[in-house]
Order: structure tokens, then sequence, then C-alpha cells
């Protein structure tokens, strides 16, 4: 019998970007790299588990847009088209390094994009939903979703329809490729209000994650702190992140991805090697970007002297960190049971993005760690799930308003770059609901407005627009996208109210800003 | 003559400062491959997929328009210690408050303000039965504000009003209410699952820099305090005593 579970969350999201009105996009190479360097490598990580009969859990959630983007044949398309011209470069490296310390690294690229195409192009013939497709079917994955366009819903609840078509948006689209309804929501930025658990309720969902202040400053003091869910008054079931956990995977300081072995994310090739040479893997203007490929290892703190990455160290390493992770989840459950009546539920949630793009070793880690946990007899993993069918008596308390945004509220989405936002937002979102509540039975063009006016609504609502303000990095294109979506709203809304749609308009719209092909405007109602 | 030669003079001054800046702004130009790095938040978001800044729209995107023509104020919570209400006042209410004030003052002698009331546990406020309310002084021409209330788990309502020089109030516009965030964990504990002591303990173990900066303080705080309130733990290492 184990003393404690562990429940590894991953939550994979990419804002919606698709232009293809410019010939080159940089904005889709979030899409492309993330495919190469996460998805990818993720599903590869899931495969081996499989391959090797490890008995495992894992909980992934993939956003609404994620599963529009992965859906998309425009964007399958240009993905191919982003990979042939890494294969190209690879082929390149591989011949320009020969006989360096680097040859080994290009060749470890060259094998990877050979790898990440076969498994693209031919093993799932272009769309990814057909891997986790079957791993949720395989019980071992738990799938789940998340509010349409990752709208921050606390923010919305002043208009508790907005919230509301989010929610049932992000279920419906999770129907639509999984075939069953969600049983869990990661609610965008692990933002939670009350009041949010009733529209979960209301749209089946039976769980969703908050922060651990979200669980602990309950409005009851939770017995078990956040090493077991509690229920909300709903019913709808509240599971709180583990600190000590988050904290090995993801601090910058003591974590594991700082490790002098792993790969340096900042040298990029694009910007290492000579322009000429590079310029037909860069910016189409000649500006220099990342191309993905990096050969070198963190070598040292504060240090601008970089060594080439070695392989078989990071990989040596890695089993180091898994194994670490394992001992102190071992240790820490073996602390906690003493203490408790049941067996502790370590909820170690971490954005998807991590693993691969910005770890590069994350989805090895992560399959070594799975192996590992198998082998033990104190831990076992956990879906979220799982444990609420074993465990269904559970303390009731609303948890506390909360975030996993710097300082744990609404800061970070709610301040001086971005609060001009919610004002248009609101708007658009009350007009919305009074468009579906006018035009009840809409059919033909107008039909066709109201559901693009809410495409656009939603497009706007997007978190990461808010998020990339506070950052202060790409607010340009954050400024400009929810501009753009919040003019197509009104100019909809102009339309429809005057009685004067353009057909052609609303088709190039359609085109265009084209998420959730099945979209109905009476979610609004 | 003179003048030619106070301009070689200072054509050779700047061809100094030049050589001798030059290199630094050079090095300010070069793209470094730290500028991207990591936004200092304490926020544990991955790495924003990499991009650099240099979007071009072709098209012309209209900035939104700064009225809609409705009466609003929308009163947001940021965090446990602040507030953040937004408000527009539609031309017909503007007209109604200036026939409000018609015959009591000139609307140049009536100054903005906000109310701010606390009505924490207030059923059915109407405007007088407030816990208390305080006012704040704005400028006509602003249209959103930021309010520190440093109260925690508390709820509030605004008012947007003109006070006249009598010091009467006129309601221009009400918001909505909004409950600030908890702070600190709760004392109501639920008999049937008292808290374990021995759980709160472990996470003063662990110093953290996470997203909740203040939790760690806050728990350990609470260890230290007094608990008047009993938990299986604490009752039975009481009793071995």
């Amino acid at each position: 019998m184990p003393k404690g579970y562990l429940s590894i969350v991953l939550h994979a999201h990419l804002p919606y970007v698709r232009h293809p009105e410019h010939a080159f996009s940089l904005e889709e190479r979030w899409f492309y790299e993330a495919l190469s360097e996460c998805y990818i490598p993720l599903i590869w990580t899931i495969e081996k588990l499989f391959q090797d009969d490890i008995d495992f859990k894992l909980t992934v959630s993939l956003s609404p847009p994620l599963l529009c983007m992965l859906d998309d044949t425009f964007l399958q398309e240009r993905y191919i088209r982003h990979l042939e011209g890494m294969l190209e470069l690879c082929e390149k490296e591989v011949r320009r390094t020969r006989g360096t310390p680097f040859e080994p690294v290009a060749e470890m690229y060259q094998y990877r994009y050979r790898g990440v195409y076969d498994t693209f192009c031919r093993r799932y013939q272009r769309n990814l939903l057909t891997a986790f497709k079957a791993f949720q079917d395989s019980g071992s994955v738990e799938v789940i979703t998340s509010a349409a366009t990752h709208g921050y819903l606390p923010l919305m609840m002043e208009y508790p329809e907005a919230a509301r078509a989010q929610v049932a948006v992000g279920v419906r689209t999770y129907q639509r490729y999984f075939g069953q309804k969600p049983r869990g929501i990661w609610l965008p930025e692990c933002a939670y209000a009350p009041g949010i658990d009733d529209i979960l309720k209301e749209q089946g969902i039976q769980y969703f994650f908050t922060d651990s202040h979200g669980i602990l400053f309950s409005d009851r003091r939770p017995r078990y702190g956040i090493f077991a869910p509690i229920y909300c008054p709903t019913g709808v079931a509240a599971f709180g992140r583990d600190i000590e956990s988050s904290k090995q995977v993801w601090s910058a300081k003591e974590g594991y991805p700082g490790d002098f072995d792993y790969r340096e994310y900042y040298r990029d090739i694009g910007f290492d090697l000579n322009f000429d040479y590079v310029r037909p893997h860069i910016h189409p203007e000649g500006i220099r970007i990342h191309t993905g490929l990096k050969y070198h290892r963190i070598t040292g703190a504060k240090t601008h002297h970089k060594e080439p990455y070695v392989p078989e160290w990071a990989e040596s390493k890695i089993d180091i960190h898994a194994a670490n992770f394992v001992f102190n989840r071992e240790h820490q459950v073996e602390y906690l049971a003493r203490h408790m009546d049941r067996p502790p539920m370590i909820v170690a949630p971490y954005d998807a993005e991590l693993f691969g793009h910005w770890w590069f070793e994350g989805p090895r880690w992560l399959e070594l760690l799975m192996r590992k946990v198998a082998q033990s007899d104190q831990l076992e993993m956990m879906t979220p799930g799982v444990y609420l069918d074993r465990h269904r008596c559970n303390q009731v308390a609303t948890p506390c308003t909360s975030s996993w945004g710097d300082q744990g509220y609404h800061d970070v989405w709610l301040g001086n770059s971005n609060h001009w936002i919610y004002r248009h937002l609101h708007w658009s979102a009350g007009e919305m609901v009074k468009l579906a509540r006018d035009y009840p039975q809409a059919d033909g063009m107008l039909n066709r407005a109201l559901t693009q006016a809410a495409r656009e609504l939603l497009l706007a609502q997007s978190s990461d627009w808010a998020f990339i303000m506070a950052t202060d990095t790409m607010v340009d294109y954050a400024n400009k996208r929810t501009k753009r979506h919040l003019a197509n709203f009104k100019g909809i809304w102009h339309q429809i109210r005057e009685n004067r749609i353009e057909p052609e308009w609303i088709s190039s719209l359609e085109q265009r800003d084209n998420i959730f092909p099945e979209l109905d405007y009476q979610v609004y109602a | 003559m003179p003048v030619v030669l106070w301009a070689i003079a200072i054509g050779l001054i700047f061809l100094a400062v030049a050589v001798f800046l030059w290199p630094r702004i050079r090095a300010q130009a070069k793209p470094g491959l730290k500028q991207s790095r990591r936004h200092d938040f304490g926020m544990e978001a991955a790495e924003e997929i990499s991009i650099p800044a240099y979007y071009k729209t072709p098209e012309h995107i209209p900035d939104p328009p700064s009225k809609y023509g409705q009466d609003r104020l929308v009163l947001l919570a940021r965090n446990p210690n602040w507030l953040y209400a937004y408000w527009e006042v539609s031309a017909a209410r503007q007209e109604n408050i200036l026939q409000e004030l018609d015959g009591l003052s000139p609307w140049e002698e009536s100054r903005p303000v906000l109310r701010l009331y606390d009505v924490t546990g207030v059923e059915g406020f109407n405007g007088s039965n407030a816990n208390s309310f305080v006012d704040i002084p704005i400028q006509d021409c602003t249209d959103n504000w930021n309010i520190k209330v440093g109260q925690p788990n508390c709820t509030f309502c605004l008012d947007l009003g003109r006070v006249l020089p009598g010091g009467r109030f006129i309601t221009v516009l009400r918001s909505n209410f909004v409950a600030t965030p908890r702070a600190t964990i709760s004392d109501r504990i639920d008999e049937e699952w008292m808290w374990l002591d021995g759980i709160y303990r472990s996470f003063t173990r662990y110093q953290s820099g996470l997203s909740s900066p203040t939790l760690i303080e806050e728990i350990r705080g609470r260890m230290d305090l007094p608990q008047g309130i009993s938990s299986p733990t604490l009752s039975e290492s009481r009793k071995g005593d």
C-alpha cells in the first residue's frame, strides 16, 4: 500500500496565433517550436512508458486554442514547411560541425528533427490529437480542458455569462475532439474566484486546481492543508498546488533546469553564426532569431563562456534529478502520512511548455520520474479523477480568490499596463449577451455574423494578451491582437444592430479568425 | 580666420567625443542574447516561446472608443488590499445631474469624488447603511482609479458622485459589490474536519520565493500564535504532557 500519491499535471496552452495573411509569421513559430520541442517529445515520453508497460498516471490539460491549432490544416501545412527548413539546416550543420566538439550535438538535433518529422507526418498523419485521444482512452493519461480562449475568469465575473461561455466552449471543444466530457478543468492562470465553481458545476466539471493559498486560505481551515482536495459548496473539488515540488522544478536558482550540464537556452546558432550562412533560416527581413539549434551547456552561473553540450552528461544528470525528485517526494509523504488518516495527495502542476522548450531535458526527466515512481513502494502516481473515485468524502469549504501569478492574486492581469482592456472586454461581453438574447434563432448570414462576433470576443479575452502587456515583451503584438478583436467585435455589432451586414467582410473574418468551427453563439444567451 | 579655427576646434571636440563614445553606443545597440532573459515576475510561467518584438502589422487597427454611451461604474478587486474602478457617465446621465444640481450649486463649485462604502455583512445596502465610508477626491478628467483599502476579506461598494460646497453628496453612479480576497488562513474550524497541526508545520520547513510570497510567512506567523483551538495532534501531545 503506497503511503502517498503524486499527481503531475501538465498544462499545455498557446494563444490562438494563425496568420495566413503573412507569408512568414514570427508568432506562429511559438506553435512550431512548442510542437517540435514540447508536445512531440511529450508524446514520445508517454509512448515509451506504454512500450515498457510502466504503470503511470499523468494529467494533461490541452487548452481549446491549442486543440484548434493542432487540428488546423493551414497550420499543419505550414509546420511541415517549417520542419523541412529545420531538416535542411540540421543537414548543413552536421556537415559544418564535422570534426568539431559540436558534431555530436548537431547530430543529436538532426536525429531529433527526423524523429519529429516522422512522428508528425507519417505516424500521426499531421494530427497529434490522435495521439492524445489514444492516451486518454488508455486510462493512464487524464486529459482535461481549459477555458475557451484561456480567458481570465475572475475578472469576467461581472458578466457571468461571459465566464460561462468560456467554460462551456472549453467543454464542447474537448468533447468534439475526445468524444466525452472532461472530468476536470485547468482554470486559466490557476485563477479562481467564488462563483466560478457554480459555472463548473453547471457544465459538469468535477474538479479544478488552485495555487497553494487558494486552498489554504479557504473560508474554513482545511484539515489536510493542500494534501487533500476540498469540495466547494457546489460539490466541485479543488486541488491545491504543492509548494515544495513546484520549486524544485521551477526555481531558476535551485531548480533542476539550471544545472550546468543542461542545455543553455540563450545560445542559439541564429545569433551565433555567420549572417549569410544562417540567413535562409532566420526572419526573411534579415533579423536574427532563435532557430532552436542550441549547442552549449549552461556551463556555470553568471558566465558568458559556454562549453559545448554533452548529451551523455545531461543524461546522467536527468537520472540523478529524477531520483532526487522521487526521494524528496517519498520523504515528504512519509512525513505527511504520519499525520494524516488517508494518503496525502501531492499535486505538482507545471506549464507543459517548460518541458522541452525552456528545460530541454524536461520530457526525458518526466519519463525517468515515472519509471522510478513505478518502482517505489511509497509513492503512487495519481490523477485527480481517480483520487476522487477513491476518496469520495472530502471537507467542504470555499477556496480563496487566487491565481498562480506574481503576488498570487490578479495583479499581473489587472495592472498599470493592462487595466485599460477591461472596460472594452466588459462592454463587448455585455453586448454579446444582449445580441444572443435578441436573436435567439438567427440563421443564414445573421447567424454567421453573430457567431463571428462571439469568436472575436473570445479571442480578445485571452489572458495571454494581458500577461504579455504586463511582462513588457512583445507588447505591440498583444496590444494589436486585443484591439483588432475588439474592433472586429464592435464592427460586427454595428452591422447587426444597424441591419447592414457585409457578407464579404464577415467571410474574411471567418477565414482569418477561424477558431471553434462549431461555435454556437447561443452559448451567451 | 578665428571663425574657421573655432569651427575646426569644435569639429575636433565632436570627433573626440564620438570616438570615445562609439564603443558604448555599439555595445548598447548590440542585440544581447540576455536581453530576452526571463521577466522579473515571481510567477512560474514557462519561458515565453522565443520571439523578438518587432512585429509589423500592415493594416490600421483603430483604438477602442473612449466612450460607449453607457452608464457604468465597475469595481474590481485586484488583491486583498487594492481595488480598481473604471467608469463612464453617459451624456443623458450628465444632463440629469446638471438638472439636479440646478438651483443648488453651480457645476464648477461641486467636486467629483469616489465614495467607498464598506458593506461587509450589510444586507440591502441603500447608500446610508454602510459600516463606514471614505471619500476620495478625484479629477473630472479621469475615468479610472486605483483604491487602496488594506482590508482583506471585506465587501465594498463605490459611488461616483459630486460633493456640493455645503457638503451634500449627490450620487452619479453606483458600482457593483466586490469582495477583497482573504490573505490569511481562516479561523473558522470545522469540528468534524479539525485541522492537523503536523500538516501545517510541514509548510514552515520550506523557504519559498514562489508565487505566494507571503504564504510561508503567514503560516509561520500563525504557528507561533497561541492557538485558541485544539487539533487532534495538539490535544494528543498535551495529553502526553
